[in-house]
């Protein structure tokens, strides 16, 4: 067990941890508990009991108002399975994840690498592209509802005064463009995110890899293919799983814009659960659609780190 | 590198943990414990929770005047009708209910009154209290034993407003068309032809709804067709949403696509679906007519107070109906009283105050509502109101309110339907699905 420093002096590792079983590291592990106890007990009371309460919910009937709640059994589980609003929510939700994973991060990546070879003003592009993060959802929201509303949409009029009037179109009303309306939106809102974390990686990359790529004649794709990607790899990883599992959960940009209309062809199960829990107040039918739909992002997240390690 | 005099000793570390640790436990558990400021003083303060965003303004402005009279403060608290119902659901859950907080319809409001959230107020309706509201109003506000499983007998809510809904009409686009505004259509035949005209000169349709208003719609153009006790028996699950009535009812909406008139080929949906169609109506002026409730007005004079180039109607009878046409509508806004709060008594009189002439007045005056108080002149009400106060004596008693499951799939239904994705017979064969499986 050694570590090497930087001028390559090899030193015991003993010298910079305590020894384990030892006093002094039971004394540095107890500090670390007492340090993560607070936490600990804030995790616990404001995700594990919510989350065991959904759960015991999901068995309930319970109109979010009354004192009492009843036991229903199965009921809400037979109630969701032949709600066929969730399930297409489910599908609409698919198209989410499947534009963040793959043009979220294509154009993350993309852009990263572009700034990254930039040699001015690297900062203000940076800055420009994770812009759209920092607003609040509603904001994005409103912006977009003003875009693209139909007849006073600055959209559309552009479209009109360029003499294109025949593209003019009811962007977010259309079953036709409502979904890749609202996906867009949502790209061009969570893009930002993935573009500062890849742009963080590249810049932390060594050079020598490049040169030495260069010395071998490997050209630019190859390049990419050979040593961006493969040191970039960790970075992916984390980007797209948190990219994929905020397109899953996509709520805000959704509710503001259409609502989940129209006739329910943009409705994602996040909204979903809200309706079923705060307009048709069958709070444990919400439940029971929160637990079959967390479940699957549970298991979607341990899939793609599974698969991710086992690239690497 | 350590700065002198502050040095990270193990005792100041775990000092320092052990502080974080009580500060977050005592944080939540001290918060809990305060004292409502509200309540603290000497003299009595109410907290009203108002729903409506027309009727804000008047209502300050009346509490105003009651704590120059009584010297009882009472505070408006308005989270805007979209969070309005999320927000007094998790009150209720707080046990931090407001002291009057606004009604919904009946349906939204059961949950209250079955956990005992809403003050009984039959005793005191019979009393004085009473000659503040017409017959219909109260008629309207009774909930009579066994029509809601586990709530008593009784009147839970008082109420200043009576709400009709029809249509609102851009005189301006009506006359631009060449169609005159003050001449009714005689049925919706004639109706359609009208906004056909519209169209043609707009070249975007005439006519918006809400899909979240398409139950009033429904209920409004099948009543042609079906007496109330019909209609009542299929809100109470007792009869079927795919007979006649009802399927000749929406076919009007269907005809309405079919004719091309429908602004922008799509009904807007969501919580905010209304807003945007009053929006088209009374501050982008783009849309020539719109269905709504007789609220709408309020909600006119507070965003859009320069417009007054409209009028209102009722929806046209059906050319083939074989029964009189009937509005649905209900009592609009009013108050219950939390039997929970500090300040019961002083709740009670601070509403039933509101409820008085002179306030109904100034409801009137300054929202230009439909008063529920009889003792409201017919002159006092407002032009563009006209319309929907001579519907009041056609409204619709029918005790069993409109449930959420038939609800939700009529209003995406109807979203469907205008879309041409669904025809009639699918949207009531969903709405009857829908309306057993919650059964």
């Amino acid at each position: 067990m050694t570590a090497r420093s930087l001028e390559g002096v090899v030193l015991p590792r003993a010298r910079a941890t305590a020894r384990r079983g030892s006093p002094l590291a039971r004394r540095r592990a107890l500090m670390a508990y007492v340090f993560l106890f607070p936490a600990v007990i804030l995790l616990a009371v404001f995700t594990l009991v919510p989350f065991v309460q959904a759960i015991v919910l999901s068995f309930q009937d319970w109109d979010g108002v009354s004192a009492g709640t009843s036991y229903v059994g199965l009921a809400n589980y037979k109630f969701v399975l032949h709600d066929t609003v969730f399930w297409s929510s489910m599908r609409n939700v698919l198209i989410f994840g499947a534009a963040g994973f793959l043009i979220g991060n294509a154009l993350s990546l993309g852009m990263a690498m572009a700034v990254n070879r930039v040699h001015h003003g690297k900062a203000f592009f940076r800055t420009a592209f994770y812009l759209p993060g920092v607003f609040s959802v509603v904001v994005i929201g409103m912006m977009f509802s003003w875009l693209l509303a139909p007849n006073a949409g600055i959209l559309n009029r552009m479209l009109g005064s360029v003499g294109l009037s025949g593209l003019q179109h009811n962007w977010l009303e259309d079953p036709a463009t409502a979904l890749p309306a609202v996906a867009a939106v949502f790209l061009w809102y969570h893009w930002g995110f993935g573009f500062i974390l890849y742009l963080a990686g590249l810049q932390d990359m060594p050079v020598e890899l490049y040169e030495a790529a260069s010395l071998d004649g490997a050209r630019g794709w190859a390049t990419f293919r050979y040593v961006t990607w493969p040191e970039l790899l960790p970075v992916t990883a984390i980007v797209s799983l948190l990219t994929l599992l905020g397109a899953l959960q996509v709520f805000g940009t959704v509710q503001v814009l259409t609502n989940g209309g129209p006739a329910d062809h943009t409705m994602v199960p996040t909204l979903r659960i809200y309706e079923e829990a705060f307009t048709n107040r069958r709070f444990g039918s919400a439940a029971a659609m929160s637990v079959i739909f967390g479940g699957a992002l549970v298991l979607l997240a341990v899939l793609h780190l599974w698969f991710s390690r086992r690239k690497r | 590198m350590p700065i002198p005099g502050v040095a990270m000793t193990r005792r100041r570390l775990l000092g320092l943990a052990a502080a974080s640790a009580g500060a977050a436990f005592s944080g939540p558990v001290l918060t809990g414990c305060s004292k409502d400021s509200s309540s603290g003083g000497g003299s009595t303060s109410l907290t009203f929770m108002n729903q409506s965003r027309g009727q804000v303004k008047a209502l300050e402005k009346l509490v105003e005047t009651y704590q120059k009279q009584t010297g009882v403060k009472v505070v408006i608290d308005s989270p805007g009708p979209s969070n309005f119902p999320a927000k007094l659901q998790a009150k209720s859950q707080s046990g931090d209910m407001p002291d009057i907080y606004s009604t919904l319809t009946l349906s939204e409001m059961i949950p209250y009154y079955k956990a005992g959230w809403a003050l009984n107020l039959e005793p005191q309706l019979t009393g004085a209290w009473k000659p503040n509201f017409s017959p219909t109003a109260l008629k309207l506000t009774t909930v009579k034993d066994g029509t809601v499983d586990g709530l008593g007998a009784g009147i839970y809510s008082a109420h200043w407003e009576i709400q009709t809904s029809g249509l609102l009409i851009n005189t301006k686009s009506f006359e631009s068309a060449g169609v005159d505004p003050k001449a009714p259509p005689a049925a919706t035949d004639a109706w359609i032809e009208q906004l056909k005209a519209i169209s043609q000169k707009s070249g975007n349709g005439a006519f918006l709804m809400a899909s979240s208003l398409s139950p009033q719609f429904l209920l409004t153009h099948a009543s042609n067709w079906l007496t109330d006790q019909e209609i009542n028996a299929t809100l109470a699950g007792t009869a079927s949403w795919k007979s006649d009535g009802w399927r000749k009812g929406l076919q009007l909406l269907a005809e309405l696509t079919a004719a091309g008139v429908i602004v922008n080929k799509a009904l807007p949906g969501g919580n905010g679906d209304n807003p945007t169609v009053e929006k088209f109506f009374f501050n982008v002026q783009d849309t020539a007519t719109i269905f709504d409730g007789s609220v709408a007005i309020g909600v006119a004079r507070a965003t859009a107070p320069d417009f007054t180039e409209y009028t209102s109607q009722g929806l046209p009878k059906a050319t083939n109906g074989t029964q009189k046409a009937r509005v649905s509508g209900g009592v609009g806004k009013g108050a219950c009283i939390n039997p929970k709060g500090k300040n019961v008594d002083a709740a009670l009189k601070f509403v039933q105050w509101l409820t008085e002439p002179e306030q109904a007045k100034v409801f009137v005056d300054m929202v230009g509502l439909i008063p529920a108080n009889p003792q409201v002149k017919e002159s006092d009400v407002p032009a563009q109101v006209a319309g929907f106060a001579s519907l009041v004596d056609t409204l619709q008693i029918v005790p069993t309110p409109f449930g959420a499951d038939a609800r939700t799939a009529l209003i995406s239904g109807v979203q469907g339907l205008v879309l041409k994705e669904k025809n009639v017979d699918q949207v009531l064969e969903e709405m009857d699905t829908a309306q057993k499986r919650a059964k």
